[in-house]
């Protein structure tokens, strides 16, 4: 097996991973419209929107460790 | 597994540092050895070339004119024969340039004359009339740099294993020495030995003047490093 | 003192963004000039012969796109993130005194590198590689001053209150380190005062200069795996990030689909790195690598307009807006230029056309623009929206603003259009043949061909210059003599809107 083998096999496998990510990424974004916290992706515009300081954050840190 | 990345900075870096810097390496390893190795007939740079490609990298020569001919039938009409991967195995840094606001300068060494590149450092319009390139006067006067292009020589050689002083094969089945110095006089003696050879074909008295009492004007080292480009 | 409530501190990003000013001024004073250098070439020996050595085109070149990128860009690039990074994690940069110490020493570290880049540059210190000028000492300090940056996101990062982070935080990593990775790899050099000589002789020469690691071609293609790329990190990524805040928060409007602008994120990491192989078609590169770089070029077109659509639709159904205000204008007309360039740009890497388009004007134009239409306009709209918040007063002239929008609209316009023109003309005078198979024109025909339009060019660098200068006029009597406002009254909506 020479080197342009492996990089023939390197590159099929590669692009199927990369193939695979790409529509399971898509995939989760647009069927689960809220992530594993119950927050849903639009929402998370609005850290941009209301980001004065004492604005309450779309997910605290805070609220983490408090549970 | 897409949330838990999103949530934490450190790993998300780790994450997108993988998907910027995997491409670098497969489009640059592979080939990186093959790329380097050097055509017959091209040899090292000799000292005096070097301080010229300085001069050349000074003032940023290769903003306006490239050394790459591509392989067109009006490219290899007008320049040359096209450009051979293994024919800058000593270019370090290369020199290909990205713009051609002047010609290709890859084979110059080939149609243009020492008695031409002076009259043209001197006033480009007199000897190309419409020619938009600067005079560039101060080269006969300011001096090549010659001990930055020994110390050049040295560090390729020792860190590059560029073969100074050693046998290179020329297309014709013979091989030529490019001289390298043991120290940093003699480093100047094969400058100035190379320099006298340029100034006896040109015709600006200061600079004859200047090299018989040893000194190497700028200009001298750049037309050594033109006509050397071949 | 314990009393006063918190507030976001604005201190560094208004360093920067007088960096940013400044040598904006100098890095676009000195494009026009070389312009003009084109066009007339006494403009050469017009500062007198003894100084033509530091003002002939040559010399100015390289001072003029480093000082854009590494002055004008990156200063916009910190400026906004020492804005944006705290506002969108919710922590201010008051509340840790060794962040704040880390931003000031990021600044005049960077100061000092300028200038020293200036200085070097002007010498003829150069290791001719395009944007990765510097010698050795200035990129060690480019490391440094990166490293404090990374200090600097990542510490904010690690004291928010904001759990997740925002888009245009993701695009500042990316920004950090991609630029980190490139700059590094590509700056390998062996300063040679290391050498010595058989006859025991050290720190022989010039101890600033150096050589490459790499030799011919493959110093070609760690060049242009950087040179492209540093445009992707340099002067696409951040300013989208820019963008992705800015245009929702001056329009009150949330982005039209966060999805969206997650998923164009990873496609452009992933695919911008493998462009760089068209800058090398038809050289000595190996022909899988160019016809890879040409492919993903044109898959490239498909994140680029992914986020430029997500920002053109983000104004959907408040289209007003443009019309009503000029900084929204800046950023529409920004992102129209960025989907532009991101389609020309892949026509110019398809192999047969980059026959034609490479080594002439036509690259030029293709980025110009980009920087001038995209990343200018972007960064002055992000100042021109950060100046009210930073400074808390009014800004001084709206329309000012609307004609500075104009006159650098027209300026892009002329530069692009002219560029265009040359380098096509350029391109098909090189190969055409007489019906002998002769080559039909000698070089310097191609050349005296050019000059209405490198005047036409120098016009619009100039009107775009005379905005600038305007631009920063507003911003000084904003500073100085604008009306006092507080950040509350400002609310989401455009610094003239309320």
């Amino acid at each position: 097996m020479d080197i342009a083998e492996i990089q023939g096999y390197a590159y099929f496998f590669l692009t199927m991973f990369l193939a695979i990510s790409l529509y399971a990424y898509i995939y989760h974004l647009y069927k689960n419209k809220k992530d594993a916290t119950g927050v849903d992706y639009e929402e998370y515009s609005n850290m941009a929107l209301n980001d004065d300081i004492d604005t309450t954050p779309v997910k605290s840190v805070s609220d983490e460790k408090e549970k | 597994m897409f949330h838990w990345l999103e949530k934490h900075p450190f790993f998300f870096a780790v994450g997108v540092f993988v998907t910027i810097a995997f491409a670098g390496l497969i489009e640059i390893l592979p080939n990186f050895a093959e790329a380097s190795r050097p055509v017959i007939g091209t040899k090292p740079y000799s000292t005096l070339e070097l301080a010229g490609r300085n001069v050349y990298i000074k003032n940023s020569c290769n903003a306006c004119h490239s050394q790459l001919i591509r392989p067109f039938k009006a490219e290899t009409d007008r320049y040359g024969h096209y450009s051979l991967s293994g024919e800058y195995a000593y270019d370090r840094p290369f020199l290909w340039g990205s713009k051609r606001t002047g010609p290709d300068l890859m084979r110059v060494g080939n149609y243009r004359t020492t008695d031409w590149h002076e009259n043209h450092m001197k006033d480009p319009e007199a000897v190309v009339p419409g020619s938009i390139m600067p005079a560039y006067p101060w080269m006969f006067t300011n001096k090549a740099d010659i001990d930055t292009a020994y110390a050049e020589q040295l560090t390729v050689a020792q860190f590059f294993s560029v073969p100074y002083n050693k046998p290179v094969p020329m297309k014709d089945g013979s091989t030529e020495i490019v001289k390298m110095g043991n120290s940093v006089a003699e480093a100047h003696a094969l400058a100035l030995e190379e320099a006298k050879a340029v100034a006896a074909d040109m015709k600006d008295q200061d600079v004859k003047d200047a090299v018989a009492r040893g000194e190497i004007p700028e200009i001298v080292a750049l037309i050594a490093y033109l006509n050397s480009l071949k | 003192m314990e009393n006063r409530p918190l507030e976001y501190d604005y201190t560094v990003a208004k360093m920067f963004m007088l960096t940013t000013i400044l040598l904006g001024i100098v890095g676009m004073s000195i494009g026009v000039f070389i312009a003009f250098e084109l066009a007339f070439p006494g403009l050469n020996t017009v500062f007198g012969e003894g100084l033509a050595e530091y003002t002939n085109f040559s010399r100015l070149r390289p001072l003029h796109t480093d000082a854009v990128a590494y002055g004008f860009t990156i200063s916009g690039i910190f400026a906004t993130w020492f804005y944006v990074g705290q506002r969108v994690l919710k922590v201010s940069m008051a509340e840790s005194k060794f962040l704040m110490f880390v931003g000031k020493l990021q600044f005049w570290l960077y100061v000092v590198g300028v200038a020293a880049a200036v200085v070097s540059l002007f010498l003829g210190y150069s290791t001719s590689k395009e944007y990765a000028e510097f010698e050795w000492p200035i990129d060690i300090a480019i490391v440094v001053i990166w490293v404090l940056w990374g200090v600097s996101i990542f510490g904010l990062i690690g004291i928010r209150r904001e759990k997740s982070l925002y888009i245009s935080v993701w695009y500042y990593i990316a920004a950090f380190l991609g630029v980190a990775m490139l700059y590094l790899f590509n700056n390998m050099e062996v300063p040679t005062m290391l050498a010595t000589s058989p006859a025991g002789e050290s720190a022989i020469g010039d101890w600033l200069h150096s050589v490459s690691m790499y030799a011919g071609t493959n110093d070609a293609l760690v060049q242009w795996w950087f040179g492209h790329n540093a445009v992707a990190f340099l002067f696409t990524v951040p300013i989208i990030a820019m963008i992705y805040y800015f245009l929702p928060k001056e329009s009150g409007q949330a982005i039209y689909s966060y999805k969206l602008s997650l998923l164009s994120f990873w496609g452009l990491m992933f695919v911008y790195l493998w462009a760089g192989g068209h800058h090398l078609l038809y050289s000595t590169v190996p022909d899988w690598m160019q016809t890879m770089g040409s492919i993903f070029s044109v898959i490239l077109i498909l994140p680029s307009w992914g986020s430029a659509i997500n920002m053109l639709l983000t104004m959907k159904g408040e289209w007003q807006q443009v019309a009503a205000s000029p900084l929204i204008k800046f950023m529409v007309l920004g992102s129209t230029f960025y989907m532009f360039s991101t389609l020309e740009g892949p026509i110019q890497a398809i192999k047969s056309v980059n026959a034609i388009a490479h080594f002439t004007d036509w690259i030029v134009g293709h980025v110009h623009d980009g920087v001038l239409g995209w990343v200018g306009f972007m960064i002055m709209a992000a100042l021109y929206h950060m100046s009210p918040r930073v400074f808390k007063r009014e800004i001084y002239s709206k329309s000012l603003m609307a004609a500075q929008f104009w006159i650098q609209t027209l300026g892009v316009v002329l530069y692009f259009t002219s560029m265009w023109i040359a380098g096509i003309t350029q391109g098909m005078m090189w190969r055409a043949h007489d019906e002998f198979g002769n080559l039909a024109y000698s070089f310097i025909d191609t050349v005296t061909v050019l000059h209405p339009y490198y005047a036409i060019r120098g016009v619009g660098g100039l009107l775009y210059l005379v905005g600038f200068f305007m631009f920063a006029y507003n911003i000084y009597k904003t500073m100085t003599a604008g009306r006092a406002v507080e950040e509350s009254e400002l609310a989401n909506k455009s610094p003239m809107g309320a």
